[in-house]
C-alpha cells in the first residue's frame, strides 16, 4: 500500500475514533453502544461455535470446520459418534444456553428498569423461586394430580407452570413494594426474601413427598444446569422466551422515561400502567421458561446489565439487546467451564454463575452504597 | 387555554381541593401561589392528568380525561419539583428523552433542539455531565430543558402547548431565577401558555400576567398581580399582616417580609 493511502486510511480510522470520543464527551453514548452491540454479536457467534467444538469427548475441530465451510457434508466430515455428540448433545446445549442467558439477562435489565433500581433481579427478589415452585409442583404432582392437564399440555406443562409461578410472584411483589406510585427498594428486597422463603417451604413439602427418581430430578434441576438440554426442551421453552424477548424492545423508550419516575413518564406520554403490565408479564414468562428448562441459574440478570451500564450507559434501547447478547455469551461460556473443569463429570452451571456472580454482586453493593438509596 | 372547572380531589380520605376553578389562557403566565399545604401541587397534578379528580379539566377545549397519554404529551409538558434518578444517565440523554415524544425524527434537528434547550436554561456545555453529579438547581434546569424539548415549538401542532412548572425557581440562585422566568415569558410570547406554582411573590408579581391565590384547597383571589397582591389578601391568606408596595414606576407590586407586624 502506498504510504499516502495508509495515511488516509489511518486518518479515517482516527476520525471515527475521534468522533466517537467527541460524542461520548458530549454525553452521547449511542455510537459506542452500537459498536459494543456489534462486537458482542460477533463474540456470540464465536462463543457459540467454540462451545460446539469443546467438550470431554473431542470431536475434531478440523472435521467440524470442513462441514461448516461446506466443503463436505456432515456425513462425510464427521463420524456417527461425533455427529451425535455435536447435533444431539452440544448443539442443543449451546442453543439453550444462548436462549436462557439472553432471557435471564434481559429479565434482569427490564426488572431493574421497572423497579428503577439496579439491584432488582428475578433471582434475588423471589421470582425465580416462584417459578421453581410452579415447576416442582409439576414434577412431583404432575402425573398424579394434574394427570389429564399434564397430558394436554405435554412438554409445555413445565414451562407454563413455571411461568405462572413467576407471574404470581412478580405481581405479588409489585403490589407489596409499590405504594401510590412509589416503589420501595427495601420493601421489595425484604418481600422478595419472604416470598422466596414461602415458595421454598412449599417446595420443601414437595421434596418431602417426592419419590427417589423425582428427588434426583429435583436436586439436579434446582442447582441449575444445561445438562438436560434436548431439542424437545428447546421446542417447549424457545417460543415463550423468544416471544417475550420480541416484546421487550418496545418497552425500551418507556423504561427510559420511567427512570425519571412514574409521573414524569406519564407526562412524557408513556402509558405507564400498560408498560408495567407488559414488562411484568414478559419478565415472568422469560424467567419462568428459563427456570423450567435450566433450573436456578443465578446472578446473570444482575451482573450482565450492570457491566453493560458501565460501558454503554443505561439507555434501554441499547442496554436490552446488549444484555441479551452478553447474557447468552456468558451462559455458554459458563457451560463450557462446567463441562470441562472436572471431566468427565459436569459441574452444575448454577454453581459457576454463583461463584462468579455473588462476589461481583457484593462489589456492586460496596461500590454503589452511597447513591443506591439503601 | 387550560380550563379547570370545579376540581375536587380527595387524598386518602381527606378533601384536599374544594371545587377549584380557573383559566390559564395561551400567551399568558399564570402563577398559582398560596401558603404551604394549600393544594397548589395537587391542583397542578390534576391539570397534568396524573391525579384522579372530580370536575373537568380541558386543554384547548379537549377534556384531558379523554386524551391518551401520548396525545396529552404533545399539548403540555410538566416540570416536577425534584427528580431523583437511579441510573447514570448523562444530561444529554435526559434532555433527549423529551424529544422522543414530540416526534422530531430528523437527527440534526433533534441535536439542535437539545443543544438550544440546554442553552436556554444556561447549561450549555453540560451535555456530557452525569445528571446524578449535578447540584439540585442544575438538575432542575436539566429537567426544564427536557420539558421544553417536549413542546419546543409552542404552536407546532396548530394549537398552543402549555408548560406546567411546579416551583421552577425554588432551588435556583437569583440570576437563574431571572433566566428561567424570562424563558417562561418568552414561551408565552411565542404563543404557548405557562402555569407555574410560585413561592416568591415579588418574582411572581414581576413576571406573571395572572395570579391565582389559593388557601385551604380553594381559590381565594385571582387576577392580575396588582389586583391580587393587596394588604387584605396577604393578611387573610398568609395570616400575617404585611404592607404591599409598588415599584417607582407604579405598576409592579412587591412585599417585603420586613413589614410583617410582630
Amino acid at each position: 500500500m502506498h504510504p499516502s493511502e495508509m495515511a488516509v486510511e489511518n486518518g479515517q480510522r482516527r476520525s471515527i475514533a475521534v468522533r466517537m470520543k467527541e460524542s461520548w464527551r458530549a454525553g452521547d453514548r449511542s455510537q459506542v453502544a452500537r459498536l459494543v452491540i456489534f462486537v458482542l454479536a460477533l463474540l456470540a457467534v464465536v462463543t457459540f461455535f467454540s462451545s460446539i467444538m469443546t467438550g470431554a469427548a473431542d470431536a475434531s475441530v478440523g472435521n467440524l470446520l470442513r462441514w461448516l465451510t461446506g466443503t463436505e457434508t456432515a456425513e462425510q466430515a464427521l463420524s456417527l459418534r461425533d455427529r451425535i455428540i455435536i447435533f444431539d448433545i452440544r448443539l442443543p446445549r449451546a442453543v439453550l444456553g444462548l436462549l436462557v442467558g439472553a432471557a435471564l439477562a434481559v429479565s434482569g435489565a427490564v426488572m431493574q428498569g421497572l423497579f428503577r433500581n439496579p439491584l432488582a433481579d428475578p433471582g434475588l427478589v423471589g421470582v425465580s423461586a416462584g417459578a421453581s415452585l410452579g415447576a416442582v409442583l409439576v414434577i412431583v404432582l404432575g402425573s398424579a394430580t394434574f394427570g389429564p392437564l399434564f397430558a394436554a399440555f405435554g412438554f409445555y406443562a413445565l414451562p407454563i407452570a413455571a411461568f405462572l409461578g413467576g407471574l404470581a410472584t412478580t405481581f405479588l411483589l409489585y403490589r407489596i413494594a409499590t405504594r401510590s406510585g412509589h416503589t420501595s427498594v427495601a420493601t421489595m428486597l425484604l418481600a422478595g426474601i419472604a416470598i422466596a422463603a414461602l415458595a421454598g417451604a412449599i417446595t420443601g413439602v414437595m421434596i418431602f413427598v417426592a419419590d427417589d427418581q423425582q428427588l434426583r430430578d429435583l436436586t439436579f434441576w434446582g442447582l441449575g444446569s444445561l445438562a438436560g438440554a434436548s431439542w424437545p426442551k428447546i421446542l417447549a421453552a424457545a417460543p415463550i422466551i423468544l416471544l417475550s424477548l420480541a416484546v421487550v424492545p418496545f418497552l425500551a423508550r418507556g423504561l427510559n422515561a420511567l427512570t425519571l419516575g412514574e409521573a414524569a413518564a406519564f407526562h412524557m406520554g408513556v402509558p405507564v400502567q400498560r408498560l408495567k403490565n407488559v414488562a411484568i408479564v414478559s419478565v415472568a414468562a422469560a424467567t419462568g421458561a428459563s427456570v423450567a428448562v435450566s433450573g436456578g441459574i443465578g446472578f446473570v440478570g444482575i451482573v450482565v446489565p450492570h457491566v453493560l451500564r458501565l460501558v454503554i450507559g443505561p439507555d434501554h434501547r441499547f442496554l436490552l439487546p446488549a444484555s441479551a447478547l452478553l447474557g447468552g455469551i456468558l451462559l455458554i461460556f459458563a457451560d463450557m467451564i462446567a463441562r470441562t473443569i472436572v471431566p468427565p463429570a459436569e459441574l452444575p452451571i448454577g454453581i459457576i454463575t454463583a461463584f462468579a456472580g455473588a462476589p461481583f454482586f457484593l462489589w456492586i453493593l460496596l461500590r454503589g452504597r452511597s447513591h443506591m438509596g439503601l | 387555554m387550560i380550563r379547570a372547572s370545579n376540581i375536587s380531589v380527595r387524598l386518602s380520605g381527606k378533601q384536599v381541593l374544594h371545587g377549584i376553578s380557573f383559566e390559564a389562557p395561551a400567551g399568558q403566565l399564570t402563577a398559582i401561589v398560596g401558603p404551604n399545604g394549600c393544594g397548589k401541587t395537587t391542583t397542578m397534578r390534576a391539570i397534568a392528568g396524573e391525579t384522579h379528580y372530580e370536575g373537568n379539566v380541558s386543554i384547548n377545549g379537549h377534556d384531558i380525561a379523554r386524551l391518551k397519554p401520548w396525545e396529552l404529551a404533545l399539548k403540555r409538558a410538566v416540570l416536577p419539583q425534584a427528580t431523583v434518578i437511579s441510573f447514570p444517565f448523562t444530561v444529554r440523554e435526559i434532555v433527549r428523552m423529551g424529544l422522543a415524544v414530540g416526534g422530531a425524527d430528523r437527527p440534526e434537528e433533534v441535536e439542535r433542539i437539545a443543544r438550544d434547550a440546554l442553552e436556554a436554561v444556561d447549561l450549555a456545555g453540560f451535555s456530557g455531565r452525569f445528571y446524578q453529579e449535578l447540584s439540585g438547581g442544575e438538575q432542575q434546569r436539566v429537567q426544564l430543558a427536557r420539558a421544553l424539548c417536549q413542546i419546543w415549538d409552542p404552536l407546532e401542532n396548530g394549537e398552543p402547548a402549555f408548560l406546567l412548572l411546579d416551583e421552577p425557581v425554588s432551588s435556583l440562585d437569583i440570576r437563574h431565577q431571572l433566566t428561567i422566568m424570562k424563558l417562561a415569558r418568552d414561551f408565552c410570547s411565542r404563543g404557548g401558555g405557562v402555569v407555574a406554582i410560585m413561592h416568591d411573590l415579588n418574582l411572581t408579581a414581576m413576571f406573571a400576567d395572572q395570579m391565582v391565590m389559593m388557601r385551604g384547597g380553594r381559590v381565594e383571589a385571582a387576577g392580575s398581580p396588582k389586583d391580587v397582591m393587596t394588604d387584605e389578601v396577604m393578611e387573610s391568606v398568609f395570616g400575617c399582616p404585611m404592607r404591599v408596595n409598588t415599584t417607582p414606576s407604579g405598576t409592579v407590586p412587591f412585599v417585603l417580609p420586613h413589614t410583617a407586624g410582630a
